[in-house]
């Protein structure tokens, strides 16, 4: 029985890509190092597209060959794509978006749920989750090798990567934005406690705006396990 | 004043100042990165404010749109 349940979680597989080459992307990059190890301890097979690798190449192929449940994508984008390291588009509207059919997306990355996130989530089996605006978030400076450690960012990281920790749990997409949101309003209610503070006044009003624009597109009952 | 006031009576030059108001007393070591176009300080989200560009109506976007959420969050 036991072989049995390890072959069966050992079927998921989740493909992260990773860029690092400015402030945004090192911020991005050490959240979803996080994610990683926790996928790891519940013996989540995983792809790591970090730095360089995080090239339209390494990502198709990959995608191609080993089919992962779940595609994180962390970079900067716009209405119609998704970039990775150095700005290369990895995932466009009109040109490769169907590779991401039968998958789970989460795209820490503006705007991707306006017209990409649509275009992919017509596919069956497929569900896209990312944000209708800029993802924004405030950070301190100083903090650039050690992202996770910020105190600034840290709301903003725990309301993101709950995103991905409902998926690991089972959940479907929707739920997974449900439970992300009601974190986010959590770390929201903790920041207002103490608006006399001008950072968090600040910070609050930029974590309110991630969490009202995040959004799934297609099948919401999509799970990535 | 509520906020549906500030929405019908507030100027686009009083919402840039009351903008900039809030920048300003941010720690000089507060950093807010704006999605793709990259991480800003405090002093430099001010200029961009002040100079009316893509960025700064962003900010104040961003601003009006959390004032706005008060009405409802308090509702």
């Amino acid at each position: 029985m036991a072989t049995f349940m390890e072959a069966e979680i050992s079927l998921s597989m989740f493909l992260f890509t990773r860029p690092d080459y400015d402030p945004v992307t090192k911020y991005l990059s050490a959240w979803s190092s996080i994610l990683i190890e926790e996928a790891r301890t519940k013996a989540i097979e995983i792809i790591d597209l970090v730095g360089v690798k995080a090239n339209r190449k390494e990502f198709e192929g990959r995608l191609k060959k080993k089919e992962p449940s779940l595609v994180i994508l962390n970079g900067h984008g716009n209405d119609d794509c998704v970039t990775g390291q150095d700005e290369e588009p990895l995932v466009d509207v009109g040109e490769n978006s169907k590779i991401l059919a039968g998958c789970v997306t989460y795209a820490v990355s503006c705007n991707s749920a306006t017209r990409l996130g649509r275009e992919v989530g017509v596919h069956p089996n497929t569900a896209y989750v990312g944000y209708e605006k800029k993802f924004s978030f405030m950070h301190t400076h100083g903090f650039f090798k050690r992202p996770e450690d910020d105190p600034a960012a840290r709301p903003f990281m725990e309301f993101s990567n709950q995103v991905v920790r409902g998926l690991i749990k089972g959940h479907t997409a929707q739920e997974s934005i449900h439970r992300a949101k009601e974190v986010g309003e959590l770390h929201l209610r903790k920041l207002e406690s103490s608006l006399s503070d001008p950072n968090v006044q600040m910070a609050a009003a930029f974590l309110w705006r991630d969490i009202s624009h995040l959004v799934v597109h297609g099948e919401g009952d999509k799970k990535a396990i | 004043m509520s906020t549906q006031n500030v929405d019908k009576k507030m100027s686009d030059e009083e919402v840039r100042k009351l903008v900039v108001a809030r920048l300003s007393v941010l720690s000089p070591d507060m950093y807010i990165a704006v999605g793709s176009d990259g991480s800003f300080s405090r002093d430099e989200l001010i200029q961009r404010v002040e100079a009316n560009d893509e960025i700064g109506k962003e900010i104040a976007d961003i601003q009006l749109e959390w004032l706005r959420s008060w009405k409802q969050r308090l509702a």
